[in-house]
């Protein structure tokens, strides 16, 4: 007992290190203007070297609000799909859904970017559904991983049991299954956190703004204040999902 | 009571069970023995419905077990498996509660009722109870498996080569542990297994199963015997069945009361099997033993002659 709640504390102290980043990311988000000098350094040319179209806390805003519409799709779908595929009646869409789920992380979110707009129009939609399709196969292929991978041994002991489809599923797979789907999880949402700054090429207002304005505008320093909170804001996004995962796989 | 009646499984084209027939008896406690691939796991597995028999009929105290809703047939049904199958993620005490509480037993009912099978079983509740599986011995996790099996206190248990996995010393006190526990609780068990000797100390009747056929069944004397054939022959252990009787047989049975002789300097215990006598009179070079009870006190004493039951 008393070394559940050490383990608690010990848990709940590791989330500083997510916190931290979050707070670091906040703060350049408000406070880039600090960062002028070493900017103006690096182009010296430019007559403007801080990004002001729009206020970094609003793009960061529209950034994770993408991301987070794309991922949650992501998660349902995905896990959603390889849950059906493993049950008996869907078995046969087994290789149907793996592939479908490799061919939407190949397909660049570009090209998807590309032929979404003239159905979708600018904006938001295009990008979610890039991200969406690009984030699948992770949570698609650990999800199946993480079921397929259960003792066969505890499978038969449930239904020996006499659990119900259903109870496996929540009381056994998924639980048993969470850590690796949760590693999918977090590969996803990582690799969105970049990808998502394509979007600015489509009218989807984020990060993704002053990489592209800076691009073609040719001022680095531009670019390099999109990066920088696109990097903090995966690195906080990791460190998070780190500290989740660790509570997750606490039963090993 | 299970009675099977002209059972067919086949997979396919494969017959994996053809025909058999078989009564297990209330509170005996029968097992199936054969070569791998023999069909007696799949004969186990139709009588709880994880696999669907193709033809005949299976019967619960008279019931098919057609007729029953395959969970609601399950939850009355105890199952112990070769790996144990304890959910990982789950503690000792959360594991074997789990029938119950599929039962919807209330929760002070459930807690009790989990105690008493810890207690029953030899698992000391502050040392096992917040335990995760992994963290067990072999031995320890196929008690939980045997207590999670009789936790909602099903009449039936199947047991699908329980044992299997665990090392000789552990596997034999289990099979102790089995039998005293039979002697309390009076379930009706089916035991599979590949291992003659578990067979032969378990069984009340031993059905001897051969490519999906019942070859022989019986008492475990009476097929020592009289063996149908030769593969029942060999597989009760062909020319050493004569030993295995002797397992079957305790000093008991053969001693007589001390006589007015000189008590032979070499001992036996009065619970031993016969053939641990024979070992001890081979090993000490003597053909006559003094045998004693729990406390070393002499009651009686076993010649060879005696042993071997020469009715000279």
């Amino acid at each position: 007992m008393s070394g559940d709640v050490v383990r608690q504390r010990h848990s709940l102290a590791g989330w500083w290190v997510p916190l931290a980043w979050l707070a670091l990311l906040l703060a350049l988000s408000l406070g880039m203007g600090l960062l002028e000098g070493p900017l103006r350094v690096i182009e010296p040319d430019s007559r403007d070297v801080l990004y002001v179209r729009a206020s970094f806390l609003a793009l960061l805003g529209q950034h994770v609000m993408v991301v987070g519409l794309a991922s949650l799709l992501a998660v349902l779908l995905g896990v959603g799909g390889a849950v059906a595929v493993t049950r008996p009646a869907g078995r046969d869409f087994l290789p149907l859904v793996t592939q479908l789920a490799s061919i939407g992380q190949t397909f660049p979110p570009v090209a998807v970017l590309a032929l979404a707009v003239p159905a979708l129009g600018f904006g938001t939609l295009p990008i979610v559904v890039a991200l969406l399709l690009y984030g699948l196969l992770p949570i698609v292929r650990n999800t199946l991983a993480g079921i397929q991978g259960i003792d066969p041994g505890v499978h038969e002991a449930a239904r020996g049991m006499g659990m119900t489809p259903g109870q496996i599923l929540r009381q056994v797979e998924l639980p048993l299954a969470a850590p690796v789907i949760l590693a999918g999880v977090r590969t996803s949402v990582t690799i969105n956190v970049a990808t998502a700054a394509i979007g600015a090429t489509v009218g989807a207002s984020n990060l993704g703004d002053p990489i592209i304005s800076g691009i073609v505008n040719g001022n680095t320093a531009y670019v390099l204040q999109g990066a920088l909170l696109i990097g903090l804001l995966a690195i906080t996004v990791d460190s998070a999902f780190e500290r989740l995962q660790r509570r997750v796989v606490r039963q090993g | 009571m299970i009675e099977l009646f002209d059972v067919t499984k086949r997979f396919g084209e494969e017959v994996a069970v053809d025909a058999i027939s078989l009564r297990v008896q209330k509170g005996e406690l029968c097992v199936l023995v054969g070569t791998s691939g023999c069909g007696k796991s799949t004969t186990l597995r139709m009588i709880n419905r994880l696999i669907e028999h193709s033809d005949g009929e299976i019967h619960l105290d008279g019931q098919p077990v057609r007729t029953f809703d395959e969970v609601t047939l399950r939850r009355r049904i105890g199952y112990v498996i070769q790996n144990t199958g304890l959910f990982p993620h789950w503690t000792v005490a959360r594991n074997i509660g789990l029938v119950p509480r599929l039962l919807k037993w209330p929760r002070a009912q459930v807690r009790e009722r989990v105690e008493t099978l810890m207690a029953l079983l030899g698992l000391p509740i502050e040392e096992f109870a917040a335990k995760y599986p992994h963290q067990l011995s072999g031995g320890q996790a196929q008690r939980v498996g045997v207590a999670r099996a009789l936790a909602a206190d099903p009449e039936i248990l199947l047991m699908d080569e329980p044992f299997g996995a665990l090392d000789p010393i552990t596997r034999e006190a289990l099979q102790h542990e089995l039998l005293d526990l039979q002697a309390r609780l009076h379930k009706t068990i089916v035991f599979v297994t590949h291992d003659m000797d578990e067979a032969l100390a378990l069984a009340d009747r031993l059905v001897v199963m051969r490519q999906g056929r019942i070859v022989q069944q019986g008492p475990p004397l009476e097929l020592l015997h009289e063996p149908v054939d030769d593969f029942v022959a060999s597989m009760l252990g062909g020319d050493a069945r004569g030993l295995k009787e002797a397992a079957l047989t305790r000093v008991r049975d053969r001693m007589l009361p001390l006589g007015p002789r000189l008590l032979a300097h070499e001992r036996v215990a009065v619970d031993v099997p016969l053939n641990q006598a024979l070992s001890l009179m081979l090993w000490h070079r003597v053909d006559r033993l003094t045998v004693v009870d729990d406390d070393d006190i002499p009651i009686g004493e076993l010649s060879l002659r005696r042993l071997v039951g020469s009715k000279a």
